[in-house]
């Protein structure tokens, strides 16, 4: 009994004194918190998506508290967003106004365009589907399991029919699917107020090579080039729109109602 | 001392805590990535590993033995680790903001690092003098920071390096760590043992 009394007692001075100690420590050496990153962490979507190029939604507030020189802006907030952060940190020059942009999938094949020899019975995700040669025989188009969708952080993407759509109201412009994607089909495109056409198909074959294995595919035909003005060219087999070389909507249109496959679309 | 020289290099190269005993791989495998971070971790547990094996040593031989109480040896033990960590952090809190954040959660988890308990322990065990426990403590965590800074530099260097696919990230940790394992049992002949 006299031990435990003796434990209990020496245990307890030991304890007490290094929390003295500890109390006291803490005291001295404290760090006081800027207030501002608790306030910009409320202004900030709080969805972590890391597009800013920090870590975490915490990890950029701290940053920019410290160094308002690094506030690159929120592209998920949006100019509202970041003109209260920039009030919040009493940053006066204005932001560069962000140009809109707006993520695209390049394989606008559907089900039924797509062609199929074999039948893929292996693990339900793009990744492995992509490691083993695909569900599909086209090796540059959508496998349709929906990686990009899971890793969508906000459900912007939905999957039609194997055809992925993007609601662009949605979209944060993250990046995740981007990098989801096992076969790259995910493009970044500047916004154009006259109508945003791109080319829904990333197949670098050619024209029979194409047609054996999709009914959508870019079959390098090159008559999209061949229109007045046409801001579209042929680059790796396949067509591509030179978004810096667009002079009016009429080639624009003109290039997708000719061409023969129907692969080249527009985001409403 | 003699005795503490070879206490010192014997405690570094050929019982390193890391490599012979195999104690504190987890902040050997996690904070092993970067070679600041390296440093750092190397830094605060020689630092925390040097005090605690002292305050241990005077709490037990001062204190409990006095008392007759040496059976609770582990928990104060505990209790002496679990302060100095917080102390460290604190400081390492206010004086270096970008090695706090490079730390991060490894730096309380110094608290739950066998190595230095382990250290703590040995010293009891091995019956040493105040003076020879805190040679001991302070050569601890020298070790522990030498394998980690040799493990950062290696994995620096993988990064550029052209692995298969199967290698990449921790089954390669895990393989040199290995191999720099059976490099410090070549140590073990070194002075007789």
């Amino acid at each position: 009994m006299a031990q435990v009394i003796a434990a209990t007692i020496v245990f307890g001075l030991i304890g007490l004194a290094f929390s003295l100690l500890l109390s006291f420590l803490n005291r001295k050496l404290k760090v006081p918190d800027d207030p501002r990153v608790k306030e910009i962490l409320n202004i900030l979507p709080g969805l972590n998506c890391g597009a800013c190029g920090f870590s975490s939604c915490k990890a950029y507030a701290q940053a920019i508290v410290e160094d308002p020189s690094k506030m690159k802006g929120c592209r998920p907030g949006g100019d509202q967003v970041n003109k209260k952060v920039a009030k919040a940190i009493g940053k006066k020059e204005n932001l560069k106004k962000q140009k809109k942009m707006l993520v695209v999938c390049s394989c606008g094949a559907e089900e039924k365009d797509k062609k199929t020899t074999h039948n893929y019975q292996g693990l339900k995700n793009c990744q492995s589907a992509h490691i083993t040669g695909g569900a599909i025989d086209c090796v540059y188009g959508c496998l349709g399991f929906g990686d990009c969708q899971e890793a969508c952080p906000v459900g912007a993407i939905t999957l039609k029919n194997n055809k992925v759509y993007i609601d662009q109201k949605k979209c944060i412009l993250c990046g995740k699917c981007i990098k989801a994607c096992s076969r790259n089909l995910f493009k970044i495109i500047p916004a154009k107020e006259l109508g945003n056409y791109f080319i829904a198909c990333n197949n670098k074959d050619r024209l029979k090579e194409v047609k054996d294995v999709c009914n959508r595919g870019c079959i390098t035909c090159g008559i999209c080039t061949k229109v007045e003005d046409s801001p579209y060219e042929l680059v790796d087999n396949l067509s591509r729109i030179n978004y810096k070389n667009i002079k009016n909507k009429k080639s624009l249109e003109e290039g997708k109602n000719k061409c023969p496959t129907n692969c080249i679309d527009i985001i409403n | 001392m003699e005795n503490l020289i070879l206490i010192f290099i014997s405690t570094i190269l050929i019982n390193n805590v890391v490599l012979s005993y195999f104690l504190g791989i987890c902040p050997f495998l996690g904070v092993s990535g970067k070679m600041e971070s390296a440093l750092g971790m190397g830094m605060a547990v020689t630092f925390v590993m040097t005090l605690a094996t002292s305050i241990s040593w005077l709490i037990y031989y001062l204190i409990l033995e006095r008392f007759g109480l040496l059976f609770l040896e582990y928990i104060v033990f505990i209790l002496v680790i679990a302060s100095l960590v917080q102390i460290v952090e604190m400081f390492i809190r206010k004086y270096s903001t970008n090695l706090y954040q490079s730390l991060g959660i490894y730096l309380p988890l110094i608290t739950s690092n066998c190595a230095i308990l382990g250290v703590a322990l040995f010293m009891v065990v091995k019956d040493y003098s105040f003076l020879e426990a805190v040679v001991f403590g302070f050569s601890g965590g020298l070790g522990f920071s030498l394998v980690l800074i040799v493990m950062a530099g290696i994995r620096e260097e993988l990064e550029f390096a052209d692995i298969p696919k199967v290698f990449k990230g921790a089954p390669l940790t895990l393989i040199t760590a290995g191999i720099l394992a059976l490099i410090f049992m070549g140590f073990s002949g070194l002075g007789g043992g």
